[in-house]
């Protein structure tokens, strides 16, 4: 890749503690995030994808600092972020953004479109109250949405149309970068195809850098320039879109690409399918050495027993397996 | 066809806010309508009614003792001749005075308590919790009985020493003492359920997206609280409140009528109540007439209460 | 005109002219318009539509199982030379869990959680065929073997929150497909699983329908997922069928505009990447605010005044033949042609 990284993540890990038996008498922890390495260049729309559990929102809220890392590192501006409280990161809040994925509960109900775009305009001072009404209306036609919804209430809007407050809501700091968590999971097919474009759109315009979460593979496809596979809380493979879709390494990611179904009928009915077997391991006991080895059709013996090493197999193409054959020393 | 055809006018539909929507659900429910009437009119007869009525609450008229509702006494009078009407008015003055001083201090208790234990948790949150508990686990009666056996004679012989070293009038109306001891004690056992809906809703609203989303803008706490948690958690205070005040009033009436609440010469439902039941067979307006109007009250309370509870919360819809 | 047309299959559902309206503040606004759909003995058909469609609420209706404010206005729904709407509430129980079985979306929420699994299954082998107990618990174990459960003996005294949310869904097609039903209505069952779960479901439902020669209704919002599951798809549009084809022609020959920019709109794996998705512009009509014509009008391109007047009827494409849709500019441009 070329350009800057925007945000180094280093190493970063987290895990919460849970409670478990009907008095909370035995302590646990959910390993939701463990090793996790990358970076995040400028202008570019990385995106995380896994199922659920595989830690993917768990990075965007981490390296956002919604979750508090239990160790490693977030990098943004020669910063370790992951460990700044609250008051120090407000500054940052405004540089790094995030939309949710249900535009349902994101917005406060008690709240107009209006008030909920203009609230973090003037939190971080960013114009005067007389210039606040055409920022809001400013904001709201670049998301596609008439001026006239600023005096509307979330409740009277679609779920689409409510996903575009959110974005607005986000842009209205002038960020740099902004975590999509799911942020069209919740819409209908329609209407994805909508906010897919708004996105696309507001980053030429801005130049934003998108870190996109989601499990719909075409999706990712088809806005990313590179992407993370993850698996019960760490990266199984990263590259660039290009190679990721058309050269995938890891078992898990060829399982994955076989496991979407294609809008071809004449496709679907000839092409073999690899579908994998069992479930996904609970994240609270993960399976010693590679986690994926309990449902993996390739696995040998050392998967079980050995971490598998992050390793750079052509530039650009990260992968964490025993069985990928060769690799570049850096 | 039932199909209304879409016109742009139709799309430009004029603003409504959550509030809004719900005051609509609320006056399209006549049972709530007709409990807030008999409210608005009982909280005027409190207000304005001793300036209205033609007797004064203590007026004795001993030649018209015990005489059956007329055009003079539209309830008829007590066995000292006062007026029935304007007792039961004065006693609806009474009756709100308390009903809302309490409600009032119990809301503020409990809003407090259980916002705190609701936002900070932890060790905060399970003191609170358990003063909750061992508050609402003390039998309500016992302990109003026992704050009034102990407590009031002592009050009683402080303003006695205040009014004779000041001579300000003020500490010679011992009815204080009454309401004093009223409003503490039932403010002490009536603000654990607040507490406990309080903290309920900033849990459960604590943990929505949206307060996250608020975080992730950089928001301070305070604003959070003030523009996030509060504005999303009163609609179910309020319904609470509305039920509060009606069980308020139940409460002063029961207190009065077993005699450690409001004391003769004040009127209260709940001591005319109580005098009224010794001579019903003979005189059964004076019973009929308080029981009649704390029955209206209680239906009116808990009539808006639903109805309010149907607009704030309606189901079926997101 | 193809094999299918010739000799004409049985029947096994025909819903003709189902509407459904709901109570709102403004009075009945109407849901589903007058819907026909049919399902051939042994067919596998694909329900499409996006959320408010009607495409759960039609299903639900059959079964006269809809919410107490939404109420069926006209129409009739014969299954097996019965109608659903009309027939008494006995025999009604008789073919809810008995010749139709029903698998919901939402696995965690639709099995009863403080019941063990086995009592579950066995509850309508109880029901519905009188099985004694212990005959109803070796057929629950040979369903829970039948959906690929392992170890299904042991599973039989699981709770639902032993399971996991692939498992559970196996249990619930498991307590469909108890009594041998003749017709599985399955909706959205795979919408809260993970991707190579869904796989999992989906092939296992692909070999349960042959091995066991029943008809499958599979109500989806995800056109991909059923590209390669059903014989034959309906689209839905703000509660009409706008297209009915079979699923092949249906993909390589899209023909009401709804349909196409529905295809158009989902991004391909296997596509080379376009930088803009073609997507449709605004959102579906509310329910009560139904435009007069053509439900779609107000979002097409195509669309004409006699779109925004009057309905078009769903017919054959070109007069005749499987392919069925309800667009009066893609009848005339067949014409032309």
């Amino acid at each position: 890749m070329q350009g800057e990284p925007l945000l180094k993540i280093e190493n970063l890990v987290k895990h919460f503690n849970v409670r478990l038996g009907a008095f909370g008498e035995r302590g646990a922890t959910v390993h939701a995030l463990d090793d996790v390495n990358f970076e995040i260049i400028e202008g570019e729309t990385l995106s995380l994808v896994g199922e659920s559990g595989c830690g993917k929102s768990t990075t965007g809220f981490t390296i956002l600092n919604l979750h508090q890392a239990t160790s490693g590192k977030v990098i943004y501006k020669g910063e370790n972020i992951a460990t700044f409280d609250d008051k120090a990161m407000r500054p940052l809040r405004r540089d790094l953004q995030i939309v949710f994925q249900d535009p349902y509960s994101t917005l406060n109900p008690r709240m107009t479109i209006g008030e909920a775009v203009g609230e973090p305009i003037l939190f971080h001072k960013l114009c005067t109250k007389a210039e606040l009404p055409d920022r809001i209306n400013r904001l709201l036609t670049d998301v596609g949405l008439p001026p006239r919804f600023a005096g509307r209430y979330p409740h009277e809007l679609s779920g689409g149309q409510r996903q575009r407050v959110a974005i607005a809501r986000a842009l209205a700091c002038e960020p740099k970068f902004i975590v999509c968590d799911e942020a069209i999971s919740a819409l209908d097919v329609s209407i994805q195809a909508q906010i897919i474009n708004l996105l696309l759109d507001l980053q030429e315009k801005y130049g934003l850098t998108y870190l996109f979460i989601a499990h719909d593979l075409a999706v990712v496809r088809h806005i990313s320039d590179r992407v993370g596979v993850m698996y019960l809380g760490r990266l199984a493979e990263l590259a660039t879109r290009e190679q990721l879709f058309a050269n995938p390494l890891h078992p898990y990611t060829q399982a994955l690409l076989s496991a979407v179904p294609e809008a071809d009928p004449v496709l679907e009915k000839t092409r073999q399918r690899q579908v994998l077997q069992g479930d996904v391991p609970s994240p609270l006991n993960p399976p010693t050495g590679c986690r994926f080895h309990t449902r993996c059709p390739i696995a040998q013996e050392v998967c079980a027993q050995t971490i598998p090493e992050w390793r750079q197999i052509e530039p650009g193409h990260m992968v964490a397996c025993h069985m990928v054959p060769g690799g570049l020393h850096a | 066809m039932a199909t209304i055809p879409m016109t742009p006018a139709e799309l430009d539909e004029p603003k409504t806010s959550l509030w809004r929507d719900a005051w609509y659900r609320l006056v399209r429910n006549k049972l709530a309508i007709f409990g807030l009437f008999v409210i608005i009119v009982l909280a005027f007869a409190a207000a304005f009614g001793p300036y209205l009525t033609p007797y004064d609450f203590l007026s004795q008229d001993l030649d018209a003792r015990n005489a059956a509702p007329s055009w003079a006494h539209l309830f008829g009078t007590d066995d000292l001749g006062r007026d029935v009407f304007s007792r039961v008015i004065y006693g609806t003055r009474t009756a709100f005075v308390v009903a809302i001083v309490v409600t009032a201090i119990a809301v503020t208790i409990g809003v407090a308590l259980g916002a705190m234990a609701g936002f900070f948790g932890g060790w905060l949150d399970r003191i609170i919790m358990w003063l909750t508990d061992v508050t609402m686990s003390v039998p309500n009666l016992l302990l109003v009985v026992v704050i009034n056996a102990s407590l009031k004679a002592p009050l009683a012989a402080w303003m006695e020493a205040q009014y004779m070293a000041t001579l300000n009038p003020f500490f010679r109306e011992t009815i204080w003492v009454d309401f004093i001891l009223v409003f503490g004690s039932m403010a002490l056992i009536s603000w654990p359920p607040y507490a406990r809906l309080v903290r309920a809703q900033v849990l459960s609203i604590r943990s929505r997206p949206y307060i996250t989303a608020a975080r992730a803008l950089g928001l301070t706490t305070r604003i959070i609280l003030m523009r996030y948690v509060v504005p999303n958690a009163v609609g179910p205070l309020i319904v609470s409140v509305s039920a509060g005040l009606g069980t308020a009033m139940v409460l002063e009436s029961a207190f009065s009528f077993l005699g450690v609440g409001v004391n003769p010469p004040t009127p209260s439902w709940g001591n005319m109540i109580s005098d009224g039941l010794r001579v019903w067979q003979h005189y059964p307006h004076l019973l009929a007439a308080p029981a009649a109007v704390l029955g209206l009250a209680t239906v009116g309370f808990s009539f808006l209460g639903d109805g309010l509870n149907d607009a704030l919360n309606p189901r079926g819809s997101k | 005109m193809n094999a299918m047309t010739m000799s004409a299959p049985e029947r096994l559902l025909d819903v003709k002219g189902l509407s459904i309206e709901i109570d709102t503040r403004r009075g009945p606004a109407t849901i589903v318009d007058g819907i026909n759909l049919h399902v051939n003995k042994g067919e596998t058909l694909g329900i499409v539509g996006e959320s408010g469609c009607g495409k759960s609420l039609t299903m639900l209706s059959l079964m006269r199982l809809l919410p107490n404010k939404i109420k069926v206005k006209s129409g009739t729904a014969n299954f097996a030379g019965r109608d659903l709407l009309t027939m008494s509430k006995s025999e009604l129980r008789k073919v809810r869990g008995g010749q139709v079985g029903f698998v919901f979306q939402d696995p965690m929420t639709s099995l009863n959680p403080v019941m063990r699994i086995g009592d579950q299954i066995c509850e309508p082998l109880i029901y519905h065929k009188a099985m004694k107990r212990a005959d109803a618990r070796i057929r629950a174990t040979e369903l829970l073997r039948l959906v690929g459960i392992p170890s299904p003996a042991e599973r039989l005294d699981a709770f639902p929150h032993e399971l996991s949310g692939g498992m559970r869904q196996r249990v619930m097609i498991a307590i469909g497909l108890a009594c041998d039903p003749e017709l599985l209505i399955a909706d959205e069952p795979t919408t809260a699983l993970d991707v190579t779960i869904q796989a999992q479901i989906v092939d296992l439902v692909k070999e349960l329908r042959v091995k066991l020669g029943m008809s499958v209704v599979w109500i989806t919002h995800d056109l991909a997922l059923i590209a390669g599951l059903v014989d034959r798809v309906a689209v839905l549009y703000a509660g009409t069928v706008v297209e009915d084809a079979p699923v092949e022609e249906l993909f390589a020959n899209p023909s009401h505009p709804y349909t196409r920019g529905l295809l158009a709109s989902i991004p391909k794996l296997s596509d080379v990447a376009a930088n803009r998705l073609s997507s449709i512009g605004g959102t579906p009509p509310e329910p009560g605010r139904r435009p007069l014509g053509c439900p779609f009008a107000p979002r097409c391109q195509l669309a004409e005044d006699i779109c925004r007047q009057s309905v078009p009827p769903l017919e054959p494409l070109g007069g005749s033949g499987p392919h069925r849709v309800a667009c009066f500019v893609a009848q005339r441009q067949l014409e032309a042609a």
